[in-house]
This record gives structure tokens, sequence and C-alpha cells, in this order.
């Protein structure tokens, strides 16, 4: 069969690095946010976790911003794959998912471009959240700085509720997107194996873009 | 144990900084040694602001009048609020409450997350960046305890600040008021019967609670919703896992026909694989 290949090495990279890191925030965050969980693990702990929290903040933030300079045509890429115009197919997909995701997987989904409207509906937000949760973190990093009282009270709130939101939009692409729902089986090695995915899968989670990539054939499609 | 509080009448105050040097020489809180540390700005106050070792000082709002100047006197430290913000909002229990409403940090357990510091709407604790731990008043516990009035109060030559049950302090607060009200201080107001839950430093402000920069009516609403997020983060947490436990139960005999293209007529064409 032939492979695809759809996300690079460097894309990879950048997502696991960006997994470890989201996945230590939300575990050292959570002994801060849950008090009966801080008041269990001991002082030490959580001073611990504090700490690592802040590196792999400061890890979080700073990946994808280098990445922007080393790999600009891949941000642009990125972009390019957010803001499209949706056409009656992307519209289609987006009414469909819901019952689609609850019921099963069984409804026939229309053709994808290189990012599903779904996808990036989730995407935009994901990516504004993170934006969010980063800004408000450096203001609890220094509160000092930024004049403590009621603007870092605001903060800290902001920080906590972006915190949930986007706890549950990761809850969501990580069933989604590690292939854990049925139909998704094998996604997971698109980010976190070779970056390939296979002809026939791509063909059904992406059907518009997998057909042009296998026309134009060339390095990005290999036989296993 | 009853619940106790300090009294402070703003009237018989004469900022004498007692209850400053007081606080500092028993709680042991050494003073910067240079004068540049100080910034001079006219006013009589010194230092300008509560500080990891100042748990106290007396507020000078100086007010021009047409002869002369009113010297709006306020005690500056915790308040020693029922609902207490900052005790809601530490995350790892540092903050607590004595049997008689006094609210104390305890510096081993704290974190220096300074979420306390954020969380006061009076601005009381303070970070120390030394030891990264938080400091504020915690009404000398070691001496009330031990049936000795906080040093503060001790040391005050013009009987200003008083310790005793809350419920004294209150009623000698009113009665203050009252007084106060007959000689012509219209504006004469008890600050902490109420105000979140009920404060243990009473105050008497002799020309009114904005005079005397006191928050009217404060609020921790804020604090409170911050602190709703936990069980509501959970329970819609919960709810995608749930809805998608749900999902993964209706995909459980999910299988598809392996389909790949035919180059020649573009059309998808079955293989023999099952993807399961
Ligand atoms: S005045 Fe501030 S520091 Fe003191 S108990 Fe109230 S909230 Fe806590
Ligand atoms: S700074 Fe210390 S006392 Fe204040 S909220 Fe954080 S851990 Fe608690």
């Amino acid at each position: 069969m032939r492979y695809i290949q759809r996300q690079s090495t460097y894309a990879r990279s950048l997502h696991w690095i960006h997994t470890v890191a989201c996945l230590s925030l939300y575990v050292t965050g959570l002994i801060l946010f849950i008090p009966s969980v801080a008041a269990a693990v001991g002082v030490s702990t959580v001073q611990g976790a504090r700490i690592i929290h802040r590196v792999m903040a400061a890890i979080f933030i700073i990946a994808p911003v280098v990445s922007i300079f080393i790999q600009p045509k891949g941000f642009v890429h990125v972009l390019k794959g957010w803001f499209f115009k949706w056409d009656d197919k992307d519209k289609e997909f987006m009414k469909k998912f819901v019952p689609y995701l609850l019921l099963g997987g069984k409804q026939h989904m229309p053709d994808q471009k290189y990012m599903k409207s779904g996808q990036a509906l989730a995407d935009i937000p994901v990516v504004l959240l993170s934006i969010a949760i980063a800004l408000t973190g450096i203001v609890l990093v220094w509160p000092d700085f930024f004049g403590g009282g009621a603007f870092v009270r605001w903060m800290l709130f902001a920080h906590d509720a972006v915190m949930v939101l986007l706890g549950i939009m990761m809850i969501a692409h990580i069933y989604i997107g590690a292939g854990i729902f049925q139909p998704y089986r094998g996604s997971g090695r698109i980010m976190f194996g070779d970056g390939k995915v296979s002809e026939a899968d791509a063909l059904y989670h992406w059907g518009t873009w997998a057909r042009e990539v296998l026309a134009e054939g060339g390095d990005n499609v290999t036989t296993e | 144990m009853a619940e106790t509080a300090i009294m402070y009448d703003s009237s018989k105050c004469t900022a004498c900084k007692g209850c400053q040097v007081a606080c500092k020489q028993w709680n042991q809180l050494s003073s910067p040694l240079t004068s540049d540390e100080y910034t001079y700005t006219k006013s009589f106050q010194a230092p300008l602001d509560l500080s990891p070792k100042t748990w106290l000082i007396i507020n000078f709002s100086e007010e021009d009048k047409a002869v002369g100047i009113d010297w709006n006197f306020m005690r500056n430290s915790c308040f020693h609020c029922t609902e207490a913000a900052c005790e809601k909002a530490c995350p790892v229990g540092a903050i607590t409450h004595a049997e008689n409403g006094a609210v104390s940090i305890n510096q081993e357990k704290c974190i220096g997350c300074r979420y306390c510091v954020a969380s006061c709407p009076f601005g009381v604790p303070r970070w120390d960046e030394a030891t990264n731990t938080t400091f504020k008043c915690w009404q000398c516990q070691d001496r009330t305890t031990a049936d000795r009035k906080p040093a503060c109060v001790s040391t005050c030559p013009t009987g200003a600040l008083q310790f005793g049950d809350r419920a004294d302090m209150l009623a000698a607060a009113r009665d203050r008021v009252a007084e106060l009200k007959e000689a012509g201080f219209t504006k004469a107001e008890v600050y902490g019967e109420n105000e979140l839950g009920g404060l243990h430093t009473i105050v008497v402000a002799q020309r009114g609670l904005e005079a005397h920069g006191l928050i009217r009516d404060p609020k921790i609403g804020l604090t409170d919703f911050w602190q709703l997020l936990k069980p509501l983060g959970g329970i819609a947490a919960a709810g995608v896992v749930g809805a998608l436990g749900f999902s993964y139960f209706m995909a459980r005999d999910y299988s598809r026909d392996t389909m790949v293209l035919d180059d020649a007529t573009g059309q998808l064409v079955k293989v023999t694989e099952v993807k399961k």
C-alpha cells in the first residue's frame, strides 16, 4: 500500500516537545489547582511541581515561537491550513461531525482538504487559549511587576478558567488525534511515529488532499 | 475559645507609631538600616507601605483644611476576615483561622505563589523574595494564647488599641461612635462588624470610612467564583469524558473496508484488507 508523508520530522518534534510540556503542565498545575492534592503530596512536592511548571511553561512558550523563526514556511503552511474558504463539503462535515463522533462513526463524511473544517475550528481556539494561558501565566510569575492586586486576581482566575477550557479540548484532541476513537485508529503514527498515513486512511480522512498528493506523487508518496 | 478582636479607635490615635515598633520588636522584624531605603514624600507616614518585615503601619491621610490639617490616621494591617480571601486562595492550606478568628500564614507550608497577595482585598500579605514565602500580621497568637494582648495593643499609650472578646470590642466601638457623633463628628462609623463575614480588627473611623482609606463593603466575589471553578471544571471534564466514553461504546464494533485509489479511473476500490 502507498503511504503519504503528512507531517515533517520538524513538525513531529515540535509536537513531541509540546506534548511533554502540556502533560507536565497539567500534572503540575493540577497539584496547585486542587488543594486536596497539594495537601496529599506535601509541601516539597508542591514546591517541586511549581518549579517544573515554570520550566515546562517556558518550553511551552519558547518552542513554538522559536519554530516560527526557524521554519517560517511551516508557520505560513499552518496558517493557510486554518484560514481557508469553507465550501459545501466543509460545512457538511461540520454539521455531521457531532453525530459522527457520538454515534459510532457510522455516517459517511464528505471529502476534506489538508485541514478538516472541524480541525481548523478546534485548532484556532486552542491556539488563542494557549496564548491566553501563556500571557496570564507570565503575569503570575511576576505579579509585582504587573502591579499586583485586582489585575493579578483576574489573571489568576483567567489562567485557571482557560486551563479548564483547554483541558477539555485536550481530552477531545487526545481521544480523536491519538486514535482512541475507533474510526481514527492509526492516526497516532502521524504525529508520534514517522509522520506517514496510509493511502486508505488519508482517503478516508482527507479525501480531497489525499487525491491531490497521490496525483502529484513524488517523495511524499512511498510504498510499503 | 470566644472570638476575639483588636479594636482601633482612630479618634484616640496620635500616630506615635509605638504599635509599629512593638510589632517589629515582638515579632523580631528587622528594619532597613539606611535612610536611603525610605522615599521622602512630605508625609509623616513611614514606612510608606507594609512589607514582609513590616506587618503594621499607621497610615497618614493628611487632608488640608482651611485651618490646619485633618490627621485621618488608620491602622494598616491584617483585618483577620472571617471570609478570608487569602485563606481561600492559598493552594497549599498554609493560611488558617485560629479558633479566636485570627488568620495566620504558616511559612513552613507557604510555597510563595502569592495567590494570597493577589486575593486579599486590602493588599495585606507581602511576599519575601529572599525566603520565597509570604508574611503578614498573625495577631500575635503566641501572646494571645498565653492570655496576653497582641504586642501593638499592649504598647498603645492612648488606649486607641484594645483587645478582647469581639462582641465587647464591637460594643465599645459602637459606644465610641455615638460619642463622636455627639461631639460633632457626624460621619463617624464602625468598620468590621459585617464586612467579609465580620472582621477581627474593628475600627472606629472618626471621619467616615473613606476619609480613613477603608473600603466600603469589600468584595471577594472573584476569589469565590475562582474557587467555584474547581468543582465546575471537574464536572465539565467528567462530562466530556462521559460523552467520549459513550462515543467509544457506540463505535465498539466499528470497522471499514480498506479503500484505495485507482489512479486510472480516479475511483476508490476495495482491497482485501479490512480495517478493524
Ligand atoms: S485582611 Fe487580607 S490577609 Fe488579612 S485575613 Fe483578610 S484577606 Fe487575609
Ligand atoms: S504565597 Fe504562601 S501563603 Fe500565600 S497563597 Fe501562596 S502558598 Fe499560600
